[in-house]
């Protein structure tokens, strides 16, 4: 499969951001307190977010 | 193989890890909800006497008196482990029939850390796993069976790891036409649903993959601590190879001090009684963790002669026991305040769509082909014939077809 780098990032670009946040979500409350819970509690927030916000954004007009 | 070839094949998989696992994981995953808030619905659900509120610097009764009480309560078990409770004057007690028998007779004792009190008398291990958080949690980690149980769910755990892998292959030439997050709510039913499936799966690969790596782990734990006992504690114990275990033991309470002044820095939690199986017959093993956020997850052993009262090994875990004791908060979500839970429990609803939706997706599939062979059958006198460039049609368009709900 030849795929050009622009299609790449187009398909993987934001699976990737996602999942490198959710790596960091994890960690951060892991190693760290306070300040490291809420870097913890936003970046695990964003994948939830994203994946309600495109499940029920109003349906686009065709 | 070519790169269809190569689909059909992760294809293949996908289906057949998810199909064998999907089932356990349901179960897993709805019993897991309330098994986040386990420790405030303990607390809320916690049976027997409050303990005292004392002032400030009121010293905390010894832990000999307490397993005196015990004792006598019981006079023909064993203590076989006390735990101190880090966010309530409380510790546990517990005792079984033998140091030897089934695991599943042990119950504790609940006692006032201040005043020696006895607050709460619990039933043994066996009768707790028909309370609601006692079935929540039999469900969820070993289906009541003990480690049978255990190593089935986690083999489950694994599969639900090879789908999450062969979902993310086959999402590529999924989305390779389409934007991210699209979700086509206005064609079909099956047609939503496969967006969905592909968009929640996505967003949710990290959390998923880390929760179901550190789940397998969890489910391997008594191996794991074997394999430890089986080999470094062994060497760390061989002085005391072929000994008698001692007939008089030394105080717990002077065992517990020696402990803390050999790992500074570090909390008790608890300690294994002498014959319990997670210690040796000659030692108490008492558990101490870090006082960092990171070293706070890392349990490190020590050993103290159940005779003389003196420390004989600080055992540092070895990585697979690091590796086992960081997959516990990993997988719980417990380390991050109420919060953390909060997110646990909606990824962990989530992660209920992507497999519901996956288990209709297969179903709906299945039916809708069905519909098209009886179809087909009808119409043709040849039905053979017509199955055969049906199929060639549908691989044909190639891609598109998976698309719109596979081959």
């Amino acid at each position: 499969m030849t795929l050009h780098r622009s299609s790449f990032k187009k398909v993987w670009g934001a699976p990737i951001a996602l999942a490198a946040l959710t790596c960091i979500g994890l960690l951060s409350a892991l190693l760290g307190a306070e300040t490291w819970h809420w870097v913890s509690w936003l970046c695990l927030a964003i994948p939830l977010v994203t994946g309600l916000g495109y499940w029920l954004r109003p349906r686009k007009k065709a | 193989m070519t790169a269809a070839a190569s689909l059909k094949t992760w294809y293949w998989w996908h289906k057949w890890t998810s199909l064998v696992c999907t089932v356990f994981l349901l179960i897993i995953c709805i019993t897991g909800l309330p098994l986040v808030f386990h420790e405030e619905i303990d607390h809320w659900l916690e049976e027997g006497k409050p303990y005292a509120v004392v002032d400030e610097g009121t010293p905390r009764a010894p832990v000999d008196r307490l397993m005196a009480s015990a004792r006598t309560q019981y006079p023909d078990e064993v203590v076989e482990f006390v735990f101190f409770d880090e966010d309530h004057p409380t510790v546990y007690v517990g005792m079984s029939p033998s140091h030897t028998g089934d695991p599943k007779l042990t119950h504790y004792m609940r006692f006032d850390a201040h005043t020696g009190e006895m607050l709460h008398d619990a039933p043994t291990a066996r009768e707790e796993q028909f309370t609601f958080m006692g079935m929540m949690f039999a469900l969820h980690v070993d289906l009541f069976t003990g480690l049978p149980g255990q190593l089935f769910l986690g083999f489950m755990g694994l599969l639900f790891v090879i789908a999450i892998v062969s979902g993310v292959v086959l999402y590529g030439p999924f989305m390779k036409k389409l934007d991210f997050g699209t979700v086509r709510k206005e064609r079909s039913r099956r047609l939503k649903w496969l967006d969905l499936h592909n968009l929640l799966g996505i967003v949710l690969l990290g959390w998923m993959t880390v929760v179901g790596v550190t789940g397998v782990i969890n489910e391997l734990s008594r191996p794991l601590f074997g394999l430890w006992q089986a080999t470094d504690l062994v060497e760390l114990t061989s002085s005391y190879h072929g000994a008698e275990p001692p007939q008089r033991l030394a105080s717990a309470d002077a065992a517990l001090r020696a402990a803390a002044r050999a790992v500074p820095y570090h909390r008790v939690i608890s300690f294994s009684h002498p014959g319990n199986m997670f210690a040796t017959p000659h030692h108490y093993m008492v558990w101490t963790r870090g006082d960092t956020p990171f070293t706070s997850h890392l349990i490190v052993p020590v050993l103290v002669d159940a005779a003389t009262a003196e420390v004989t090994a600080v055992a540092r875990p070895p990585w697979y026991l690091a590796m086992l004791a960081l997959s516990q908060p990993l997988h719980f979500g417990d380390y991050g305040g109420l919060p953390l839970k909060i997110l646990w429990v909606l990824l962990d609803l989530l992660t209920i769509v992507v497999l519901a939706s996956g288990l209709y997706l297969w179903w709906a599939r299945r039916k809708a082909t069905d519909a098209r062979v009886a179809q087909l059958t009808q119409r043709q006198r040849q039905p053979q014939a017509a199955l055969a460039k049906a199929t060639h049609a549908r691989e044909g368009s190639g891609s598109g077809a998976i698309a719109g709900g596979g081959p």
